[in-house]
């Protein structure tokens, strides 16, 4: 068993804050690594220590092992905490920490390799009797073998690259004439993002719920699952709203799919806290989809609603303590929400809106949390996701926790940049999200209600009256002969700029 | 002083009836408003009216006169249309009816700098004067070909809209 005393994030934006958030409540030092692009970051100024690792793009520094493991050695960091995305799920990176004596906190090297690749991932699951998606089961080299596993079990399928992920390298294949196309896109696409073009055909799900389960493994084989997060709001196969728990979701279900994740978990001696995806149908029958051996983006709506602190436990396990609580032991409590904050022009396609944040206010009252980093004057950079924050909600049922998005969001302003927020104030008013009824092509399906822009007239001649005002202001200000308006800015906040950096 | 000013396809008139501290009134396309308004130097902007609570926020575009502003659902693209950036707009190339033979500024402002002195051979279209309004820096030109003749103000001079600048002798061709 080690104390860790101090541990380095080999990560950035609101997830390396996050980490460091329960870093400080437990006397644990923290250590910051940043890019160029990124010398004013929010994690750089929280930790306690920052070091700067390369260039702004992620090869440079947020994927450069060397370099950050060069940082953890010198400044003696424990353990390095990888956050998300980058080198999360980078099973060369788990390697290298073990062998220069640094605690890795995650699982080991074996298992992110194993359910990194999703053919020895899914040979896994069967081999533990987990329900997987019909299909083959390895890698198809010819389009005759494709037309044979369509005899057995249908279309539409779906070919996915081996090494995929993001979406990158799938084809939805519904007629037979399509196959040899589809086949070689999937292949193309996925010798270019992965370089690997190796493919496997699942049968594709038509009505889809992407539900995922949460465990938390120790070194000592205890394994519990922290219940479901639904995240079936998603635009271009990305998550944008996540809640727990899944309208989808019976208590017989929800038993039956908890005790296959642990199973799940079990059958790769997964340490650590992971996350197993499914997809359930419309008729509940579940498959395993793929394991993340990481911390999720929607973490926090599980944490609301089971009062754990995954963090916590992340490193908890990673000294090498036992849990501290058993399945039993563990409840849903109310109603979590997550909706993620995106700095993009839902209006243009959700284009990625980079640029300097002018001024924001976050949403705060019972029930309110934010996971995010920017501040008034920063400009967030073009070279990394455009995730600004996420902001999760609790309330005693659904419909609370609903209002209370709303209100929240109503409350989050963010100017200087485009967000993501109106879209989501239209999913919270949507009639068939309110009932609970969507899957994941909630976004297609609803296109006509969360793409209007209704405009507010009324709104119209007040915002010329402050236009027109600030104009006269300034005008005031470089000619003293104006006489017939005085300015204001002496009669509220005495702060004549803003000190950006 | 009533402006144009353009919000999203919208051009609407606008000009202030009077002001008692925070209470103006304001003139919008022919409807006139009470409204208790504050602001903040930066943009923030309460405005009452009716007893209805408006928040506004207005971000600055790098050209001056310029806004995008945000309410609670929209944000709008806001130009303010004065005086000068409808000279500025109208002027074109060089812009001036022929036989002009001064250098005026429609919009009060700064003089920043005088590139002439009395005597000087100008050249239609060159740069005879710069004049700061609103933190917009404007290059007035000369309209013909022609020798200064005065200059009435000099560098850092404070200047009324209107006030004759320069004047030119016109080479008569």
């Amino acid at each position: 068993m080690s104390q860790i005393k101090k541990i380095l994030v080999a990560n950035r934006g609101e997830i390396a804050i996050r980490i460091m958030r329960t870093c400080r409540e437990l006397d644990i030092e923290t250590v910051a690594v940043y890019s160029e692009a990124d010398r004013t970051s929010l994690h750089v100024r929280y930790a306690h220590e920052a070091h700067y690792i390369g260039k702004a793009p992620s090869t440079d520094s947020y994927l450069n092992i060397d370099k950050i493991i060069a940082v953890a050695k010198n400044c003696n960091a424990d353990a390095i905490h990888p956050g998300y995305g980058f080198l999360s799920e980078n099973a060369e990176f788990a390697k290298r920490c073990n062998e220069e004596g640094i605690i890795f906190i995650g699982p080991t090297p074996d298992v992110i390799v194993q359910m990194g690749d999703k053919i020895q991932a899914r040979e896994a699951m069967i081999g533990a009797n987990i329900p997987v998606v019909p299909g083959t089961e390895g890698v198809i080299e010819t389009e005759q073998e494709v037309l044979a596993v369509i005899k057995e079990i249908g279309l539409p399928i779906m070919i996915k690259a081996s090494a995929g992920g993001g979406g990158k390298g799938m084809r939805l294949v519904q007629e037979e004439s399509e196959v040899v196309s589809a086949v070689r896109a999937a292949r193309s696409e996925a010798l270019s993002s992965f370089g690997d073009d190796s493919v496997y055909i699942e049968k594709y799900i038509t009505s889809p719920h992407h539900i995922e389960f949460q465990i938390l493994a120790d070194q000592h084989g205890n394994v519990v699952h922290l219940f479901e997060r639904e995240c079936s709001v998603q635009r271009r196969h990305q998550k944008m709203i996540e809640e727990t728990p899944s309208p989808l979701m019976t208590p017989e279900l929800r038993n039956e799919m908890g005790k296959s994740a642990v199973e799940a978990a079990r059958a790769v001696n997964y340490v650590g806290a992971g996350t197993i995806e499914f997809l359930v149908d419309n008729d509940l029958n579940y498959y395993f989809l793929e394991m993340n051996t990481r911390l999720q983006v929607e973490h926090p709506i599980t944490e609301r609603v089971t009062g754990i602190d995954l963090v916590k436990q992340q490193i908890r396990v990673a000294e090498g303590h036992k849990l501290d609580f058993k399945q039993e032991e563990l409840f849903q409590k109310g109603h979590s929400i997550e909706c993620r904050i995106y700095a993009e022009d839902p209006d243009n396609n959700f284009m990625p809106s980079a640029g300097k944040v002018y001024k924001i206010s976050e949403p705060l009252g019972l029930g309110v949390r934010t996971d995010g980093y920017v501040y008034e004057g920063y400009e967030i950079p073009i070279h990394y996701d455009p995730m600004i924050s996420k902001l999760i909600v609790w309330g005693k049922t659904r419909d609370e926790a609903i209002r209370r998005m709303r209100r929240a969001l109503y409350e989050y302003k963010i100017t200087g940049v485009k967000t993501s927020i109106k879209i989501l104030e239209r999913v919270m008013n949507n009639a068939n999200f309110i009932a609970g009824n969507y899957d994941t092509h909630f976004i297609e399906k609803n296109q006509q209600q969360l793409m209007s822009s209704e405009q507010r007239n009324d709104m119209n001649d007040m915002v010329i009256i402050a236009a027109y005002i600030d104009y006269l202001d300034k005008i005031g200000r470089t000619d003293e002969n104006t006489k017939e308006f005085t300015a204001a800015q002496s009669r509220w906040k005495k702060i004549p700029y803003i000190n950006h950096f | 002083m009533a402006v144009e000013i353009k919000i999203g396809d919208r051009v609407a008139w606008v000009n202030l009836l009077s002001q008692d501290g925070n209470l103006l009134e304001i003139d919008v396309d022919g409807k006139i408003y009470k409204v208790d308004l504050m602001h903040t130097a930066d943009g923030t902007f309460s405005i009452l009216e009716g007893g209805y609570s408006h928040n506004i926020e207005l971000v600055p575009q790098p050209e001056a006169k310029k806004y995008t502003a945000y309410t609670l659902y929209q944000s709008y693209d806001i130009e303010v249309i004065d005086a000068e950036a409808r000279y500025l707009m109208n002027r074109g190339g060089n812009g001036f009816g022929s036989g002009e033979n001064s250098i005026s500024s429609p919009m009060p402002g700064k003089v920043v700098k005088i590139l002439v002195n009395e005597g000087d051979q100008v050249k239609e279209g060159e740069t005879v004067i710069i004049i700061s309004a609103m933190k917009m820096e404007s290059e007035y030109k000369a309209p013909k070909d022609g020798v200064v003749k005065k200059i009435n103000v000099k560098n850092d001079d404070t200047i009324e809209g209107n006030q004759i600048l320069i004047e030119l002798d016109l080479t008569i061709e």
